[in-house]
């Protein structure tokens, strides 16, 4: 058959089911068709596993003729889902049409999930498509054999990767690539991303820069606009309004009126806990909602979580309550509204969930943003314009991630081992390490052959041993074994299942949380009330409670933070506040217009909700204009509180804290606690900071910012809960696993000892190095902080000493998670905390 | 630096390191070293520096000069794991060492006894002597004070401006006292004082009592 017979084939199924196909669809088949690789742009729901399914399977009737009669065996696709829960979704599909034409094709799933029967049935005869997830690819790699199960690999999709680019996982994925391209000479490679602001280095990463492949590939943008209508809920006495606080409870009452007018609704919140608790309150208050009301986050056992899925498809729900679980993938037709509680915390984040309803094409997206305190409206009020001006972020991927490389070697190793000069130029030719050196991949090679660079006396370092053929290969059994295990452990907590006493697994929790408490304890989980029985053999067995007053659990990674174009939207907004509320005492307009773009001076309704804090605000300190830089400082029993507000982001704030405090720190000894949220942040000290120091020894300079945050000691404090992944994927951290009894007792040990002991002996490992620079190119922005800094310098520096804390103040130092930073000697600040005890 | 106390009319010092002297006995007495356990990690495959094996041996050797005793107690936990080479730097170690060794037996010490007393070790599952008891858990036996170790104890203190602090230390109540462990690849375990416990932190260069 030629293109236009297969193409016809394919238009005549669409027509069978009284489809149309999109235009974006024809392109990706014809692309496809024609050999090409490329990088699809098109959002959920809009029928993008057709756009690259359809061209998989009319390939192989071109290159099959007879594939009526004659089947030809072997793995033909490869499919990529970063989320276990989307693959039975992507089957269905990929089944309906495989089957319909009458291809003889077969659809396999192998995930974390896959029962050990199905593995070893797949590793016999792989399935013509299979859906799976990079963990699982890497442990394909990690099997004997291998290249002979990849050979006639004729395509590999990578579905949602813009969740994976950015992530260590997206790194797992390069590297995939790279092999692959060597032992599947005939794979086309294909990328489905939404909109992100950097598509075009989306699919250099995913292609490899300047490589063959993405040479020959394309971009294919669907372009289906969708109308979005955002509404924020007000109360209607914001006098009631905390100032503080991220849960939004004290707006259950308005939200349920929301859900009661539509088909089915889904709230989502930006934690796990957030989630437990919305879902307890409601049906507390509520307990008409039972059996319409269901719970979806990360943490919950998979059943459940396919049940509840099934469960919004069949309309049998009024509401879920959701974390970012439900953010991916899954077409739910019912879902008419959305409602967000609390700071989505970037637009493309908010513009994904909006997505959520009104699938049918042409309806509205309706989305409801609940502020959960009052700043928070600020916010909404960005949001809106965001939406309109449809401002998308960036995401930014890995370079250098050696602990990702180090895994990856030793996959190989495990499997049918490597000679280095082979892989070099594969692994050099990714987007990860287009700049690793020479140097650097020997040091590599030396580290998981030696342990370290130099051979040692009395050395037992053992994992991959070079033979005499100059082949890297790990040989003995028990390394393999765990290393197996430890593939899919890049996500990053240690987690344990949680059981009943009489068997039923609930979901898995964090351990750290757990540790917290004692048996007899209780506290909530998947919407239960749970009683702590005993930690057993990496289990938590429970019983159910009737007791009331629970715990809930916190999960950690439910702290995001604002994107650069979040900032500069929730920035503008402050300003229109400014002047709007200036011109509301003085009446005067002039001033308004002159400094704001024309048109954009419009106060909305979440701005004029604000006016009586606002009002407090200015009574007590000043909103800021564009060009000033406010500075609070009052004192209270805690101690002496020194506030700024950048307005840039969480990331920003707390590199800015922590180099602010480290400068201060100089000047004269003295300890802080810092604290940030996304407007500003605090430096708290049981001294007063002189302020007119500050100033006069220019210390908001962007000179030597990089060498100071390097000292500041915050930085290695995040340096070490960077370390903590890195080792786990590195494989010098054995975690363990939930439901597998493995004697490794004497192999647990903390990654915050080694860091310590990485520090001392060894601080030119370079994973150890790694950690101080994912602190300082992911977690602390580096680039955007020396914006931030540059533009307040050009600001006029506005310190106002308060009575007491402002409502701009409020939510800042009230926030738990503090660092630290201390210039004191550790000796003299025990001796001065004792004395501060015998004030108490 | 270090913090005396006189219990049973006897003198013991508490040495920043963890360590602590019997001034009556010339006993120095040391607990949870965890030799090995770089090596044991490294055999297993994870990368732990090499030179932090030096660094458990260099601090055993400042706190015997320091004191210069002229027996050695180990309460327990001396060995991570089972045999590796660090065995043989043990081995020289103890070549240059004057003083007799005795290790009371704790539950990490799975090396067999026969290996260490064909180094002039002595295995003992407890020390008794005069009001004293020295084991490696923690134990409460009438008439006596007990020195131990196996906890790992630390304690978490606080202060103006959310200032937070988690230190190792000697920990004592009525009539026991726990050792903190002086290995260097080792963690911590927090312990909440009550009543009349007394803790005595350790800083790399000091000793301080927050009961003071």
């Amino acid at each position: 058959m030629n293109q236009k017979q297969l193409i016809k084939l394919a238009n005549d199924w669409f027509k069978s089911r009284s489809w149309k196909s999109f235009a974006f669809q024809k392109e990706s088949w014809k692309a496809f068709l024609d050999g090409k690789h490329g990088l699809l742009n098109a959002p959920t729901g809009s029928g993008k596993t057709y756009a690259l399914w359809v061209p998989i399977v009319l390939d192989y009737i071109r290159q099959n003729p007879d594939y009526k009669t004659k089947h030809k065996p072997g793995l033909k696709a490869i499919w990529i889902t970063p989320l276990r829960a989307l693959s039975v979704e992507i089957e269905q599909a990929a089944n309906r049409f495989a089957q319909d034409i009458g291809s003889g094709l077969t659809v396999g799933i192998r995930t974390g999930d896959t029962s050990q029967k199905l593995r070893a049935a797949q590793k016999k005869q792989m399935p013509d498509l299979l859906i799976t997830t990079p963990e699982s690819l890497q442990l394909l790699l990690a099997s004997k054999g291998y290249e002979k199960t990849f050979k006639d690999l004729n395509a590999i999709v990578i579905d949602e990767w813009h969740e994976l680019l950015g992530t260590k996982r997206g790194v797992q994925i390069e590297l995939a690539l790279s092999r692959l391209k060597t032992v599947s000479p005939k794979m086309k490679i294909w990328g489905i991303s939404a909109t992100i602001g950097n598509l075009q280095e989306a699919r250099e990463v995913l292609l490899g820069p300047g490589s063959e492949a993405f040479q020959n590939s394309v971009l294919i943008r669907a372009d289906i606009k969708k109308k979005i209508s955002v509404k924020s809920i007000i109360p209607e006495k914001m006098e009631t309004f905390p100032w503080r606080g991220h849960l939004g409870l004290h707006l259950l009452d308005e939200v349920v009126p929301i859900i009661r007018k539509s088909r089915t609704t889904l709230l989502f919140t930006n934690t796990r806990s957030q989630c437990e608790i919305w879902f307890q309150r409601i049906l507390q208050k509520y307990p008409e909602f039972a059996g319409e009301l269901a719970m979806h986050h990360g943490s919950i056992n998979k059943e459940t979580r396919l049940w509840v899925e099934q469960a919004i498809r069949d309309e049998q729900l009024k509401a879920v309550v959701a974390t970012s679980s439900l953010d991916l993938g899954v077409d739910f037709a019912p879902v008419e509204t959305i409602i967000q509680i609390g700071g989505p915390k970037g637009v493309a984040r908010f513009l994904q969930r909006a997505g959520r309803s009104g699938h049918q094409p042409g309806k509205e997206s309706v989305i409801y943003f609940l502020p959960t305190h009052a700043m928070e409206l600020i916010e909404a009020s960005a949001l809106q314009k965001a939406v309109r001006h449809t401002v998308v972020e960036d995401r930014i991927p890995y370079l250098n991630s050696f602990d990702v490389l180090v895994q990856y070697l030793t996959t190989l190793a495990v499997s049918d081992g490597f000679f280095p000069q082979e892989i070099w130029p594969e692994v050099k030719s990714t987007f990860c390490y287009q700049a690793l050196s020479e140097e650097q991949w020997e040091w590599l090679l030396n580290f998981i052959t030696q342990g370290s660079q130099t051979l040692q006396a009395y050395d037992e370092y053992k994992k991959v041993e070079i033979g005499e053929d100059g082949l890297f290969k790990v040989n003995n059994r028990a390394i393999a074994m765990r290393h197996r295990l430890q593939i899919g452990t890049i996500v990053s907590d240690a987690v344990l299942a949680v059981k009943f006493l009489g068997g039923g697994y609930i979901g898995t929790i964090e351990e750290w949380f757990i540790s917290k408490l004692n048996p007899g304890d209780v506290f909530t989980f998947a919407g239960k009330n749970l009683e702590l029985y005993q930690i057993k053999n990496m289990q938590v067995i429970v019983k159910k409670s009737k007791v009331k007053n629970s715990r809930f659990p916190s999960w950690a990674g439910g702290r995001m933070s604002f994107s650069a174009e979040m900032s500069e939207l929730l920035r503008e907004e402050m300003f229109v506040a400014s002047e709007l509320e200036a011109d509301s005492q003085q009446n005067v307009s002039s001033s308004t217009s002159a400094a704001l773009d024309a048109g954009s001076v419009e106060k909305s309704i979440e701005l004029k909700a604000m006016h009586n804090i606002f009002q407090r605000q200015k009574r007590e300190s000043i909103i800021p204009k564009k060009d000033e830089f406010l500075i609070e400082t009052f004192k209270t029993r805690e101690g002496y509180h020194a506030i700024f507000y950048p307005f840039e982001g969480r990331f920003v704030h707390e590199a800015m804290a922590s180099l602010l405090a480290y400068r201060i720190s100089l000047l004269s000894p003295i300890t802080f606690s810092l604290a940030f949220n996304d407007y500003g942040f605090e430096l708290l000290s049981d001294q007063q900071i002189d302020m007119q120091q500050v100033f006069d020894n220019n210390l908001f300079s962007a000179e030597y910012l990089m060498d100071d945050l390097q000292k500041s000691l915050n930085a290695t404090e995040m340096a070490r809960r960077k370390f903590r992944d890195i080792a786990v994927i590195a494989g010098m951290v054995f975690t363990g696993f939930p439901n597998k009894m493995i004697k490794t007792k004497h192999l647990q040990s903390n990654s915050q000892l080694l860091f310590s002991v990485f520090r001392d002996y060894e601080p030119d490992n370079l994973l150890f190095q790694q950690a101080f620079r994912e602190t300082f190119e992911h977690q602390l922005e580096e680039g955007r902080l020396r914006l931030a800094m540059e533009r307040i310098s050009e600001q006029k520096l506005v310190w106002k000493q308060c009575e007491k804390p402002t409502p701009f103040a409020f939510p800042i130092i009230t926030d738990r998670m503090r660092e630290k930073l201390s210039s004191e000697k550790l000796e003299d600040r025990i001796k001065k905390m004792m004395a501060q005890w015998g004030d108490l | 630096m270090t913090k005396t106390l006189t219990l049973h009319n006897n003198t013991f010092i508490l040495h920043p390191s963890g360590a602590m002297f019997w001034e009556e006995e010339d006993l120095l007495v040391i607990s949870d070293v965890h030799l090995g356990k770089v090596s044991h990690f490294r055999k297993f495959g994870s990368a732990v520096p090499q030179k932090a094996i030096a660094g458990n041996f260099q601090k055993m050797n400042e706190v015997i000069a320091f004191f210069e005793p002229s027996k050695i107690a180990f309460l327990g936990d001396l060995f991570h794991s089972s045999l590796n080479k660090e065995w043989l730097f043990f081995e020289h170690w103890l070549d240059q060492i004057s003083a007799e060794v005795i290790l009371v037996e704790g539950n990490h010490d799975i090396i067999s006894p026969l290996k260490y007393e064909a180094l002039g070790v002595f295995l003992t599952p407890e020390i008794v002597l005069k009001n004293f008891l020295f084991t490696h858990h923690p134990e409460e036996r009438a008439g006596f004070f007990n020195f131990s170790g196996h906890i790992h104890p630390g304690v978490k203190i606080s202060g103006i401006g959310r200032q937070q602090l988690k230190l190792s230390c000697f920990f004592k109540s009525k009539d026991q006292l726990i050792l903190p462990a002086f290995g260097e690849f080792t963690g911590k375990h927090i312990l909440v004082p009550q009543g009349d416990d007394e803790v005595y932190v350790v800083t790399k260069k000091e000793v301080i009592c927050l009961n003071d």
